[in-house]
């Protein structure tokens, strides 16, 4: 337990990979969010794509952890499972606390109407109208599957190297194009539109969730034959 | 007491189209300076990786303190391998790597390490991959040093490291070691650099074990006879030559065995020189004469030296 402790630390050490970056991505994109919102001159509400932009640094965290942290941490001779269990923790918590930071900041929006330029950035149409445990649940499991996805898909590599990741983001976009091509066949596309209109962004972060834990038990079955 | 803490048995390691590890039995006790020789190539790294599951064999038994590493967290908390083409997180700076393994190692040693950063001018506070690959070698040595592992590994340490540092790393290793023995496994082909350091030796070529002795033993158990061809062939008959030289009349002949007392007198009585073989030829030739037939030798020493000049 100490040693998986010690791998969430580890990668703590240097601030900046899971704190600083995030939070400087984060504001940045806030800031330029807000620049445009207050010269668009216009005074109902303005909602904007830019909180998304952290989400696309954890992808790349995902995919580094495996490529070269878990390299380092054979190095210092830890076990798989405590470099999984590790790293997975350290995911959960930088997921939970930018939740954290995501709801406080809807808040604060809400109340300034929308920082005096009514521009909303933490507040998302249809993600955000729920109740609060909703919303919170949904950007926590988005957070949380940008890092596991970047996080098998270098499993994989590491795994299987060039030819398994090919051959597996193929195979995905194969099944996918399968699944579409027998709706069609199938004129499920009404049943389809049905079901999505019926999800709420809590069944959506259900379903995510659920899809978060099937790729994070695929990593660790991969990950326990990787080697450096 | 048995004090055996590294043991391989039948280790086999298949890749597609070659044998890494063929059929490796080794037993390594505790508190000693190993040397692991070899090509680039002859599967050190390999072995290394297999004994701390790092990787894993086709198949074969591999058993450090009595056990197997792989997530063994009690076996692997005594091990340090740090690989000569280790990675490490993209904003990892050396004190970040170094504090990184004071979580890991109960005997970490961060004024040792302080020192050490500063015999080699490493620039702690600059990222890793910014390093030159003498400063990056500089990294694993510091880890591997002050991690004071019961079981250390080093592999190729010296890798970009000039001959002041190099020298620096086996002055500090003497010292540490003598003042907190533990079990050293040096990978090296700089054979002759290394050569007064090993307590034992462990030669490894194209996957096999050719060699496995204590380094005092390998010293004495060979020698080079030089002197007119006629007398020194005479004289070597029916031994067991490892390799043979000749200019014009001359020859020089190494021969796998050790020469008495009196045959050594007679040496001297048919005007022969006799002259000691170092660590580094021994491997070389062992190496060479293992390969195979006479005129696939002489090609791959070509090739060698080829190597050499490049």
């Amino acid at each position: 337990m100490s040693r998986t402790m010690a791998v969430a630390r580890m990668q703590l050490i240097n601030k900046w990979t899971y704190i600083g970056w995030p939070l400087t991505i984060l504001a940045a994109s806030f800031l330029m969010s807000l620049a445009i919102f207050a010269l668009i001159p216009v005074t109902e509400g303005k909602n904007g794509g830019g909180s998304q932009a952290p989400l696309w640094y954890f992808l790349v965290l995902g995919i580094q952890s495996m490529t070269l942290v878990f390299p380092f941490s054979q190095g210092l001779s830890i076990s798989r499972r405590a470099f999984y269990l590790g790293t997975l923790g350290l995911f959960s918590l930088i997921a939970l606390g930018m939740t954290v930071l995501y709801m406080v900041g809807g808040v604060l929006e809400k109340a300034t109407n929308g920082w005096g330029v009514y521009g909303y950035f933490f507040n998302i149409p249809w993600v955000t109208d729920g109740p609060w445990y909703s919303t919170a649940a949904f950007f926590f499991v988005v957070m949380m599957f940008m890092f596991i996805i970047g996080f098998w898909f270098a499993t994989i590599f590491k795994r299987w190297g060039t030819t398994g990741t090919l051959v597996s983001t193929l195979g995905t976009a194969i099944a996918l194009i399968g699944i579409a091509a027998l709706t069609t066949l199938f004129q499920g596309w009404g049943h389809v539109g049905n079901w999505f209109a019926q999800q709420t962004p809590l069944t959506i972060s259900g379903w995510a969730a659920l899809l978060c834990v099937v790729l994070a038990a695929g990593s660790y079955t991969t990950l326990r034959r990787a080697t450096p | 007491m048995n004090d055996t803490i590294v043991e391989a048995r039948n280790l086999i390691k298949h890749y597609k189209d070659l044998n890494a590890l063929d059929n490796v039995n080794l037993r390594l006790t505790a508190n000693r300076i190993y040397g692991l020789l070899g090509r680039n190539g002859a599967g050190k790294t390999t072995l290394m990786s297999i004994l701390t599951a790092q990787a894993f064999a086709t198949s074969g038994e591999a058993l450090v303190f009595g056990a197997s590493a792989y997530e063994n967290d009690a076996v692997l908390s005594r091990i340090c391998f740090i690989r000569e083409s280790q990675k490490y997180p993209d904003d990892f700076q050396p004190q970040h790597a170094f504090r990184s393994a004071a979580l890991f190692y109960k005997n970490w040693d961060q004024g040792f390490a302080d020192r050490l950063a500063e015999d080699f001018q490493l620039p702690v506070k600059r990222r890793i991959k910014k390093l030159s690959r003498g400063q990056l070698s500089a990294v694993g040595v510091i880890i591997g040093l002050a991690s004071r592992a019961e079981l250390t590994f080093f592999d190729e340490p010296y890798l970009g490291l000039d001959a002041v540092a190099r020298q620096l790393f086996y002055d500090r290793l003497v010292e540490d070691y003598a003042a907190h023995p533990r079990t050293i496994i040096l990978s090296s082909h700089l054979i002759d650099e290394v050569a007064n350091l090993l307590e034992h030796v462990v030669v490894i070529d194209r996957g096999r074990i050719i060699m496995d002795a204590d380094a005092e033993e390998i010293r004495g158990s060979a020698v080079t006879v030089s002197g007119s061809a006629e007398k020194v062939d005479t004289f070597l008959a029916g031994r067991r030559i490892l390799h043979r030289e000749t200019l014009g009349s001359l020859a020089s002949v190494t021969v796998d065995e050790v020469l008495s007392g009196s045959e050594r007198t007679e040496a001297q009585e048919l005007g022969l020189e006799l002259s000691p073989v170092s660590l580094q030829q021994l491997v070389v030739r062992k190496t060479m004469a293992g390969a195979g037939t006479a005129g696939t030798d002489s090609g791959d020493f070509a090739d060698d030296t080829m190597e050499a000049r490049r």
